[in-house]
């Protein structure tokens, strides 16, 4: 059967970041749908011949979205090739850190980019179906919001000092102590951080009853779930095992993060530039996971704080326990782990150590190859070095949290265009959907550069012969 | 505060490590040269004090907490790369709030920032927009010749700018 081809591409300075191409049958249902991903990896090469010290300054240039977690992943890598584990009073400080990096990035997400789908709806107009719009709508949650991610990044700054770039987490250790007046500071927000993540899990959970029957088409597959844990399979975002379950729910790996080639492959296709990660013993597409959120949440049975415990409790019943499969239950885990973050800042700052001032492993046993791991705010965010015997860098592999979902964001833009298109007419709220399945991952595609100007959707409509029939913008200047 | 009792900030953004995407950068050093502040080649600290009248900030790309900052000034002028989809090797341009959605990125623009100024804080700084023409963005902290002349002709503008305000 013939198709003509859709194509959503929002227009950047550097050849796009992604874009969604629907392609058609002749009778208007869709046939098949992708997300193409252009994200540059030549961050990899930029670093070869660097200094590993330099690595936690130098890769949060990647992005000026979650830098945080490239800085910490950096260090710990390089904690590995110096073979210098940092002392407890550090190891709290860099997930204090963490903390305040998972508040500010969930915070931001729901809030800000997620919010306005959901409080004001799909099908809203784009002109008013933002974050302006919301503020409109409801001010003081607005005000509130804002002040969340304040929050987050206020400890981060903190920690970090007030740089373009944090300076604080080294091979070894962290380079600045916490003052009692700081961990004071820090604590007299934590209430109404607290209250405002509270508010939006009741935002959230108000929405999903009112909504259950979109919750339940959209986007909803199977899939393996990937995410940190410690003992006893606690959620757990800075320093711990990755943990692999089926879509059933059974484990299928519990393994040391540093060993993730033993695991973990990566697969090609010819219409995206993103490889795609997947359970290597399974093969692609059979062993391909969700991270971020709803990957951690799933591979997670108990949180560490009380309220995101039992938060975790409520989440876990919507599917009986079995994994939530859910696309759009991605923004009640992502509260869930802001709550988690908030409560964690509390029991690190209560931590005897947190004031220490033993920060620093100077005492080596150069290994000269190191992996970093964390569960950067989007997924598992793997760093792996290696540097010759002088400390510098021969070559650098780096799996970011977006790449594990690729698979993930592009099934999900197919199942929505299947669901919800229909017939020749593309309606504005059809649009809204396909973006939203994109934005429930929050995905971070190549942050590293930006552009003038807007970034507007562009759809193409062409036709089996390559002829463009209609083209469709929006947000365009 | 200058003459005038403006309060003006410089809000440049842009990756240094993408050649040309950094170019705001140089143009603040090229401003502060001229007030003898010397920044470093590559920025550190996020705000620089100019003169009771100027302040500086860099950052990687904007956000929405940039909002509040921006608030808190009389006139903003953001300072960016562009590619050739703008016709001006130098462009100018005055500004007004307008909140423009990204669908797939965390991409904020200056007149959302305004936007998030206007709606959040009740603020709304006269704005303008002063970009350049970049050509290379590879992975290098040099700027191409054709912006690297650029970026000194921005720094005029805005200098000259700053001092018909003062005026």
């Amino acid at each position: 059967m013939a198709t003509q081809k859709i194509t959503i591409e929002p227009v950047t300075r550097i050849e796009g970041h992604a874009k969604v191409t629907i392609h058609m049958k002749e009778d208007g249902t869709v046939d098949h749908a992708y997300l193409h991903v252009n994200e540059f990896r030549g961050f990899e090469k930029f670093c070869e011949g660097r200094m590993v010290f330099e690595m936690p300054n130098i890769t949060p240039r990647i992005c000026g979205i979650c830098p945080v977690s490239h800085h910490l992943a950096a260090a710990k890598a390089g904690d590995e090739v110096y073979g210098a584990p940092p002392p407890r009073p550090a190891r709290l400080l860099r997930e204090l850190m963490h903390m305040g990096q998972v508040i500010q990035s969930h915070g931001m997400h729901f809030f800000e980019l997620a919010g306005p789908d959901l409080l004001l709806g799909f099908d809203a107009d784009p002109a008013i179906r933002n974050v302006v719009g919301l503020i409109q709508a409801n001010p003081d949650l607005a005000l509130k919001a804002v002040n969340l991610r304040k929050y987050g990044q206020e400890i981060i700054h903190i920690l970090g000092g007030r740089r373009i770039h944090p300076v604080f987490a080294v091979p070894g250790g962290v380079n600045k102590a916490l003052m009692p007046e700081e961990r004071d500071l820090i604590l007299s927000g934590y209430h109404k951080a607290l209250d405002t993540v509270k508010v939006g899990i009741q935002i959230m959970k108000g929405w999903a009853e009112a909504n259950q029957e979109d919750i339940n088409k959209f986007a909803v597959f199977p899939s393996g779930y990937l995410g940190m844990v410690k003992p006893g399979n606690t959620l757990e975002l800075y320093d711990g095992d990755i943990r692999l379950i089926d879509s059933d729910g059974k484990q299928m790996e519990l393994f040391d993060g540093r060993t993730y080639l033993d695991y973990i492959a990566e697969h090609v296709e010819d219409w995206s530039y993103l490889k795609f990660p997947y359970y290597k013993k399974m093969g692609f597409p059979q062993g391909v996971y969700r991270v971020g959120p709803l990957g951690r949440l799933n591979a997670s049975d108990r949180m560490a704080t009380p309220m995101a415990d039992a938060e975790l409790k409520t989440f876990k019943a919507i599917n009986s326990g079995k994994p939530v499969e859910n696309t759009l239950y991605y923004h009640y885990a992502r509260l869930i782990e802001a709550l988690y973050a908030v409560e964690n800042v509390a029991v690190l700052l209560d931590d005897p150590d947190v004031l220490s001032t033993d920060l620093l492993n100077t005492r080596h046993d150069y290994k000269g190859e190191g992996v970093g791991v964390i569960e950067a705010p989007r997924g598992t965010l793997w760093h792996h070095y290696f540097a010759n015997e002088n400390g510098q860098l021969e070559r650098v592999n780096l799996i970011v949290a977006t790449g594990n979902n690729n698979w993930a964001m592009s099934k999900a833009v197919d199942s929505v265009a299947k669901t919800y298109i229909n017939g020749q007419v593309i309606r504005e709220g059809l649009l809204n959907r396909v973006e939203a399945a994109v934005r429930a991952y929050d995905p971070c595609l190549s942050c590293s550069t930006h552009a003038v100007g807007q970034m507007p959707i562009v759809i193409e409509m062409v036709d089996s012969q390559g002829s463009l029939t209609r083209t469709i913008s929006r947000g365009a200047d | 505060m200058g003459v005038s009792g403006m309060k003006i900030l410089l809000f440049g953004y842009g990756n240094i490590d993408r050649q040309d995407d950094g170019v705001a950068w140089h143009i603040l050093r090229g401003v502060a040269e001229h007030y003898q502040v010397m920044l470093p080649t590559v920025p550190e600290e996020t705000n620089c004090v100019l003169s009771p009248a100027i302040t500086t900030t860099f950052a990687l790309q904007l956000t929405p907490e940039s909002a509040e900052w921006v608030a808190e000034f009389d006139e903003v002028i953001f300072i960016d790369a562009h590619t050739g989809s703008v016709a001006d090797l130098l462009h100018v341009e005055e500004l007004n709030a307008n909140f423009q959605t990204s669908p797939f990125t965390h991409h904020l623009t200056p007149q959302s920032c305004l936007a998030l100024a206007g709606s959040l804080y009740e603020k709304a700084p006269k704005a303008r927009l002063i970009s350049v023409r970049g050509y290379e963005f590879g992975f290098a902290q040099s700027l191409s010749e054709q912006t690297e002349e650029l970026a000194r002709q921005a720094a005029r503008v805005i200098i000259a700018s700053i001092d018909q305000a003062g005026d």
